[in-house]
Formats: structure tokens, C-alpha cells, sequence
């Protein structure tokens, strides 16, 4: 029995292997989730159909979950660019919150009457232009700080997310506070909020906005000269000098965009769902996007799908637990089981079944 | 008597690999073997079984007629079996006496008792000539002691079987003599000493026995007596070799590279180069010798923009370059082939095609130099991977999994298919097979005669003999000397390269010096 199991000299990457042990891993977790429901409803299946239902099956839950998925995503495609040019961060809390807060000042602006004047599509531009700005500015300042003085910038970048957080908080509870008991802006007028997109649905534009940026991404770190440096940068930093790239300054350029993208999901939220900047805005969405990020193996074509599965259980959480009395937590369960095992599915990669009746001579030899 | 080891039909797979194939060994006691291939033959993975790293698949290991199995490194440990590896293990911040008892567990109690172990190491090193510090640092030894460490390491475990893999590869030529003497005395004890090696002239020196495998099998043991170097070469590749290299007469041209009084320091501030001239002319190649880890590294950092120069000057073509970024000396026909193949000259998970154009890849741009020529870049790495023959399936196959060879053909290839003026060459050949360093040695002989000028940085005296017109022996961070290659015997290198001048090398070795 032992004996059908090698160790590789190197991890497998044949994507139809890594797809199912994906695969697998999904549900494995599933299964132990129909597991955790047993006390509460007599067949499983039903409480995932009643999930899948609520979030997928329906044109409302359809919206609502990309409304979820939107923000999710941009802060996923923020984690590729900055991950794979070997650039740690993990301050995408602090970005959206900064992006949030830039494009509320933006909107509000609209309010007083300043800007007016300017056409909707126009006005929609300049304030993903102005909070990308923001955020970019945000994290390249990380960036830049590793470059100059080599520090460390997964804690550095940790770090920022606390003070952004409190950064909003003194806007909402001073400058920018609206009259009133509640720590926030005034609501926004609606001519900035993000349009719908589904008629009968809370769908907005924001899923718009992720998917251009899921486009943009992919033509930069496919298809681009600086996409190359980048990559190069992330896998051999040592390479990439002695290829006559600036180190330093992919860095600075990859915490920029990572920054600038997570700013976005700020955006998306202020200008698509809250309609209004408050203290806690983010709840989290700046981690679980890295963890979506990682799930999709940082590759931008994947993040979208992830992301809506991602949030496809979250929304669906509630429904489940309207229509079977399970607790939501089991979804929660199932989630992080699924990040889990996903990860937990590498260490299969170097493994490789030896079946008893193939002769272990005949594969080919390495080149 | 019985042999102190014997391997008896060794076969072991790894998926697409089969790294011995019904492979025999036998090492008898008090005897130096010497087992001799090429990379990828096989005997890292034999050692490794022997060792208990890996477990065979079929085949038997017998000790002094006794057969055992070894399911992990401890139990050869405890049979008395240690290894030396080619890159040392040792613990760099502990002490010589801490790195010896690392992974023992016979202290009494959990008490480490370092001062009895440091007593121990000294009478183990007075009674082999092993002279040691127990109490230095292993980070501040040189490279020659840490290995006399390594060696104190296992006679500390009292190990009668030896297996030393490329010991020779760090060493001047006069600590390889001492290496070699020190094992010889080990045999004369009874102890039995495995040499894992591609360097045929030390084995015929060494060895009483030698061991030839090739592509997993054993091919031939031979009595030293018995045999010549062109034999064991021939056994080893399983054709007759010639590296032999037959250059044209030198057609020097006009001088492009230019460096006068350079000094460069290194990582720790430390001063590395210490005032170097040098020049290299078109169609000539300057071959700079020494043992590694004497400023050769810094030297071509420095030249190459990737480290601050800290006084002199640095010329192309007469124009200064001293301060100038990588990026602007490349422009200028300045490109280095680095000695850390798979560290710094490429990227090993990306494909060969995105390898081919490191350092090119504006070149290898359109749209303003923003968008990838994906057509472009696809049909130079087809033409790079043609023209040097590279041996892979395709151009989209991951440079790190293609072999230390062909990866090298991938790297020179790029830099000469950028029409270089001048290429600085840093160990070319390192751990590379007979056939790829033919391949290698042609290729830089063939820029020399398009007219490039080459700067060879190499550790191996063959290479710089056979392939340099002008050669530096580099010491301590300056030159000892300029020797004409016909010159150059290896007795002078090898002084020079210990740190005596030329002129103190002329009178060892009676040679007229430029």
C-alpha cells in the first residue's frame, strides 16, 4: 500500500491536477459541512440548495451577491499585482477605507453644489481617478519605504490599516460629520451613486468597475512589458536586477496599483451600497479578498469566479439559516474550511500515486 | 577480509527518472574509492543510499558482510557511515565545538558539556593534523578549514566509512594536496574514504580504486594502477573526449573595456577589490583565476553596475561608465553571464522564452515598448534554443527544470544573440558535464573570433589554460600577476592563486612572467 505513494522531486504542475485537487478539496469541505447541518434539517442537500438558491438562483440574490463579489474582487486583482511582484501587502483594509473616504469627499462636493455641473459618467471618472490616487498613494508610500530602507512590509502595510480606520473615524466624527447622533457623512445625492445595472435588483455598476479592472490586470501582467518586470521581480528579485530592472522602483509601482485597486472596493462601497462614508465601513472585506486572491492562485482570470462563489455563500448564509434554523456560522465553517483544504491541497502536488500495474520504467525521462 | 561496503544491484527510481539502474559498489577497507561521472550519473543518489537519505528500490547494502537497511540518516550514522556534503552543513554563528555535537544525544541529563567535546576535537585534531580552533566561530574560518570541521564532525562519530561529494570544488590547489594527504592517513587507520568526483587528476592522484558509473549504471571499477586519465574521461562519457581546445592565433584589436585602480567593497562594508587595472581588447580573452571568494564577484558587480563603485573608473569605448546603472553598460555592449546560474541569470518557473529576453525585454517590446512582441520573443527563443542546441521539448518549458547545461546554453545564448562587445563570463562551466563544457568553451572561442572581447572569471585552472590569451590571478582582492597563457603552468597559478606574487611564483616555478 505505502508503496503507491512517491514523493516528487518537484511539485506537479499539471493543471488538470491542481484542478482536482481543487475540486476535491471544495468538496471534501461541503461534506463536512452536510455533516454540521445533520442536527437541523433531515437531508443536507436541501439546506445547499436553499443557499445556492438565495444567492444564485434568484435575480435578486443574483444582484445582491455581486454587489458583494464587486469589492471582493478589486482588492483580489490588488493582491495579484502586488503578490506577485513579491511585494507582501496586506494593507488592503486601509486602502479601501482611504478610497472610501476620498470618494465620498468627492461626492459630497457634488453635493455643495461645486461640481454640478458636470455630466454623470463624467463626474464617475474623475472619482475613480481621484480614490485610486488616494489609495495608490496610500500604499505606495509602503512601497516606497521598502525600497528606500528595506523595511518590512507585510507588518508595515498591517500596520496602516489601523490608521486609516481611525483616520475615517475622526472625518465621520468631525469634518465630514453630518448633523445628527450617528458618526457619518451626510447621505450622498443620488446622481453619485453607482447606477444600477439589473432592473428589479439592487445590482449596481460596481461589478462593472471589477470586471474592467479584472481586464486591465490581466492585459498588464500577460500582455505588458511592466507586467514582465513585474513577475520577474516577485520570482527572482536578484534575476531582475541583473536583468536591468529597477527594483526598488517595481515596488513602489506594484504597492501604487495594489493600493490604488483596493481603493476601488472603498468606492464601490461608498458610491454603490452605503450611499454614505461611516466609521467600520470595510468589515473585513479587505482580508477576505486576499483570501479570494488566494484561492484563485493569484491569477486575475480566476478572481472573478472566486470571488462570486465567495460571495455567493455569504449571502447565502442568512437564507439558510431563514429557511432551516441552521446557524449561519456553519456557511462561515464551510468557508474558511474551503480556504483550508485549497491550501492544505498543495502539499499533494509532490505526491504521486504509483499504480500497481503500470511498469514505473516506462515514463519518459526528464530533459 | 570482507569489504567495508558493498552495494549490491542498487536500483532507484524517481517518476521520469531512473537514478540507478542495478548499481554495484564495493569499497574495501582502508582504501580510498573514488566514484567518477558526470553530473546526473547517478552518484549523488548511490551516496544518498548508502547515506539513508533515500531508500532503494531493489538492490542490498552490505556492511562487513552484514546486510542492513537504513530507513534514515541517523541509522547510517550509527553504522558508522558519515558524509560530507559538496555545500558543508555546518551551523555558520556556532562554534566549531557546537557544531560537532550538533544532532548527538549522548550528554547525560540534557547537560551540554561543551569543554569535554572541545577536549576531544583537540586530541582528535592533533592526532590527525587537523589543526582547528574548537572554540572559532565557523563563519570566520576560511572555506578550507570548515572543511577540516566537517571531517572532525564525523571522526567525532567515529565514522569508518567516509564519503566526501566534490570536496575539492572550494579548495586551492595546495588545501586540495593537504585534503588529500589528511585522507590518506585516514585509510592508513583502516578507515575506507569514498571521493565522489568529476575532477579526473585528483582521483588518479588519490585513489586506490576508482568507480566509473554512467546514465545510473556502474560502467567499470579500476585499480589506479591500471589505468590513464584519457581511459577513465573515455569510460566516463562513453566517447573520447578532447578538451583539448584548439584556438586561433590572437588578433587582438583596439582596447574597449577599460578599468584603472578600482576598488570595490562588499556586503559587509568590508573592502573586496583593492585597486585593479585591467583591460580587455576585442577578440582577445582575459581569463581572471583564483579561488572563489577573492573579490571576483565583487569585481564583476562592480563592472556590471550591480554594486558602488568605490574609487576608479570604469571605460567603454573611452567613455566613462563608472557610475552608470546596468541598464545603460548593457546599451553600450557591456553583458555578463553570471556565475549563479539558476539564482541571478534566470528565472527558473518561467518558460525559456520568457528567460530569453531577460534583460532585452524592451527590445522585445512594441506599442511604445509598453506591450509584449509576444511573435517576437517567440521566434528568438526559438532561434537561441536552435542555434545553441538547446535540449528541451519546447520554448515554453520551465528554465529551471531544464539541466545545468542547456540552462547555460539558454543564458549565453541570450547574452551573445545581443551582439555584445565585450562579455564578462563569471564560472561558465561550473558543475557542468564534459559535453556541455565543450559546448560552452566552443561558444566563447567562437565570440572571441567574431572580435568580442571576453572576460572569463574562473575558478578551474583547465578552463582559464585553455581558453585565455592574458591571465590575472586574482588574490585577496588585487591581481598577484599578468601571466601569458603559455606561461601558465599549474604550479604557477596555483602559488599565485595562494597569494604569492608573480614574481615569487617565477622563482617556485621558473617561468619568464609579462
Amino acid at each position: 500500500m505505502w508503496n503507491m505513494f512517491e514523493r516528487r522531486l518537484a511539485p506537479t504542475e499539471s493543471p488538470w491536477a491542481i484542478a482536482a485537487m481543487t475540486f476535491g478539496s471544495v468538496v471534501l469541505a461541503f461534506l463536512i459541512g452536510a455533516v454540521l447541518f445533520l442536527p437541523f434539517v433531515s437531508n443536507p442537500i436541501d439546506a445547499y440548495v436553499s443557499l445556492f438558491e438565495a444567492s444564485l438562483g434568484s435575480m435578486r440574490g443574483l444582484g445582491i451577491t455581486l454587489n458583494r463579489a464587486a469589492p471582493l474582487i478589486v482588492i483580489a486583482l490588488g493582491t495579484c499585482v502586488a503578490w506577485r511582484a513579491g511585494f507582501g501587502y496586506l494593507g488592503f483594509e486601509g486602502c479601501l477605507t482611504i478610497g472610501a473616504a476620498a470618494s465620498a469627499w468627492f461626492a459630497l462636493l457634488a453635493l455643495d453644489g461645486g461640481l454640478a455641473f458636470i455630466p454623470s459618467i463624467l463626474f464617475f471618472a474623475v472619482a475613480i481617478c481621484i480614490s485610486f490616487g488616494a489609495g495608490g498613494a496610500w500604499a505606495g508610500g509602503v512601497g516606497l519605504f521598502r525600497s528606500r530602507f528595506g523595511g518590512n512590509e507585510v507588518l508595515i502595510s498591517l500596520m496602516t490599516n489601523y490608521v486609516a480606520a481611525f483616520i475615517v473615524q475622526y472625518l465621520v466624527s468631525g469634518p465630514m460629520r453630518a448633523p445628527g447622533s450617528l458618526p457619518q457623512t451626510p447621505r450622498l445625492p443620488t446622481e453619485t451613486w453607482l447606477p444600477g445595472i439589473i432592473p428589479e435588483t439592487r445590482a449596481h455598476a460596481g461589478i462593472l468597475i471589477a470586471l474592467a479592472a479584472t481586464g486591465l490586470v490581466w492585459l498588464l501582467m500577460s500582455r505588458m512589458r511592466l507586467g514582465y518586470e513585474l513577475i520577474v521581480t516577485g520570482l527572482n528579485p536578484f534575476a531582475a536586477r541583473y536583468g536591468g530592472i529597477n527594483v526598488g522602483r517595481r515596488y513602489v509601482l506594484a504597492a501604487f496599483l495594489a493600493g490604488g485597486l483596493g481603493a476601488l472596493a472603498g468606492l464601490i462601497e461608498v458610491l454603490g451600497t452605503q450611499h454614505r462614508l461611516l466609521d467600520g465601513l470595510s468589515g473585513g472585506i479587505g482580508f477576505i479578498g486576499i483570501v479570494v486572491a488566494l484561492l484563485a492562485k493569484l491569477n486575475p482570470l480566476a478572481v472573478v469566479p472566486t470571488a462570486v462563489l465567495y460571495a455567493a455563500l455569504s449571502v447565502g448564509a442568512d437564507a439558510v439559516q431563514r429557511s432551516t434554523g441552521a446557524p449561519s456560522s456553519i456557511i462561515f465553517i464551510l468557508q474558511s474550511l474551503i480556504v483550508l483544504f485549497v491550501m492544505a491541497s498543495d502539499f499533494l502536488r509532490y505526491w504521486t500515486i504509483r499504480l500497481p500495474f503500470k511498469s514505473p520504467g516506462s515514463e519518459s525521462g526528464k530533459v | 577480509m570482507q569489504p567495508a561496503v558493498e552495494l549490491r544491484g542498487i536500483t532507484k527510481r524517481f517518476p521520469g527518472v531512473l537514478a540507478n539502474d542495478q548499481t554495484n559498489l564495493v569499497v574495501e577497507k582502508g582504501e580510498v574509492h573514488a566514484v567518477l561521472g558526470e553530473n546526473g550519473a547517478g552518484k549523488s543518489t548511490l551516496m544518498h543510499i548508502l547515506y539513508g537519505s533515500y531508500q532503494p528500490d531493489e538492490g542490498e547494502i552490505v556492511l562487513d558482510g552484514q546486510q542492513v537497511r537504513f530507513a534514515s540518516q541517523r541509522e547510517a550514522i550509527g553504522h558508522n557511515i558519515g558524509m560530507i556534503h559538496q555545500d558543508f552543513m555546518l551551523v555558520r554563528p556556532f562554534t566549531v565545538v557546537e557544531n560537532v555535537v550538533l544532532g548527538l544525544r549522548d550528554e547525560r541529563g540534557g547537560i551540554l558539556d561543551l569543554g569535554k567535546a572541545a577536549a576531544r576535537i583537540k586530541e582528535l585534531s592533533d592526532r590527525h593534523g587537523l589543526t582547528v580552533d574548537p572554540w572559532a566561530r565557523v563563519e570566520h574560518l576560511p572555506v578550507g578549514v570548515q572543511q577540516r570541521v566537517e571531517i572532525i564532525k564525523l571522526l567525532y562519530r567515529d565514522a569508518r566509512i567516509l564519503i566526501l561529494d566534490e570536496p575539492t570544488a572550494v579548495l586551492t590547489p595546495q588545501e586540495t594536496g593537504k585534503l588529500l594527504a589528511t585522507l590518506r592517513a585516514l585509510t592508513a587507520e583502516g578507515r575506507s574514504v569514498i571521493i565522489v568526483t568529476h575532477k579526473l587528476h585528483e582521483i588518479i592522484e588519490v585513489a586506490d580504486r576508482i568507480t566509473i558509473m554512467r546514465d545510473g549504471r556502474t560502467v567499470a571499477t579500476l585499480d589506479k594502477k591500471a589505468t590513464t586519465e584519457a581511459e577513465l574521461a573515455r569510460m566516463m562519457v562513453g566517447r573520447d573526449v578532447a578538451l583539448k581546445v584548439r584556438r586561433t592565433p590572437l588578433r587582438q584589436g583596439n582596447p574597449i573595456l577599460r578599468v584603472s585602480d578600482l576598488y570595490v567593497a562588499d556586503d559587509r562594508g568590508a573592502s573586496a577589490v583593492n585597486g585593479v587595472d585591467l583591460s580587455v581588447h576585442e577578440g582577445e580573452i582575459v581569463g581572471i583565476a583564483g579561488v572563489d571568494g577573492n573579490g571576483q564577484s565583487q569585481l564583476v558587480e562592480g563592472l556590471m553596475g550591480l554594486r558602488a563603485i568605490r574609487q576608479g573608473s570604469v571605460e567603454m569605448a573611452g567613455v566613462e561608465i563608472t557610475d552608470a546603472p546596468l541598464f545603460d553598460r548593457s546599451g553600450k555592449g557591456l553583458v555578463y553571464v553570471p556565475a549563479d546560474r539558476r539564482g541571478v541569470g534566470s528565472v527558473a518557473t518561467l518558460n525559456i522564452e520568457d528567460n530569453a529576453i531577460l534583460g532585452n525585454q524592451r527590445q522585445f517590446s512594441g506599442a511604445g515598448s509598453l506591450l509584449r512582441d509576444r511573435a517576437k520573443s517567440r521566434s528568438h527563443a526559438e532561434t537561441l534554443i536552435d542555434r545553441f542546441g538547446v535540449r528541451t521539448p519546447d520554448i515554453r518549458f520551465p528554465a529551471g527544470k531544464l539541466s545545468g547545461g542547456n540552462l547555460q546554453k539558454v543564458i549565453l545564448g541570450r547574452e551573445i544573440m545581443r551582439d555584445p562587445r565585450v562579455l564578462i563570463v563569471e564560472q561558465p562551466t561550473r558543475g557542468l558535464d564534459v559535453g556541455a563544457i565543450e559546448v560552452i568553451w566552443s561558444e566563447l572561442l567562437a565570440a572571441r573570433e567574431q572580435g568580442k572581447g571576453i572576460l572569463l572569471i574562473s575558478a578551474e585552472l583547465e578552463e582559464i589554460r585553455n581558453l585565455a590569451d592574458r591571465i590575472f590571478v586574482m588574490y585577496g582582492g588585487r591581481f598577484m600577476g599578468e601571466l601569458r597563457s603559455e606561461d601558465a603552468s599549474d604550479e604557477v597559478i596555483g602559488l599565485m592563486m595562494a597569494g604569492v606574487s608573480a614574481v615569487g611564483a617565477r622563482e617556485v616555478g621558473h617561468v619568464e612572467y609579462v
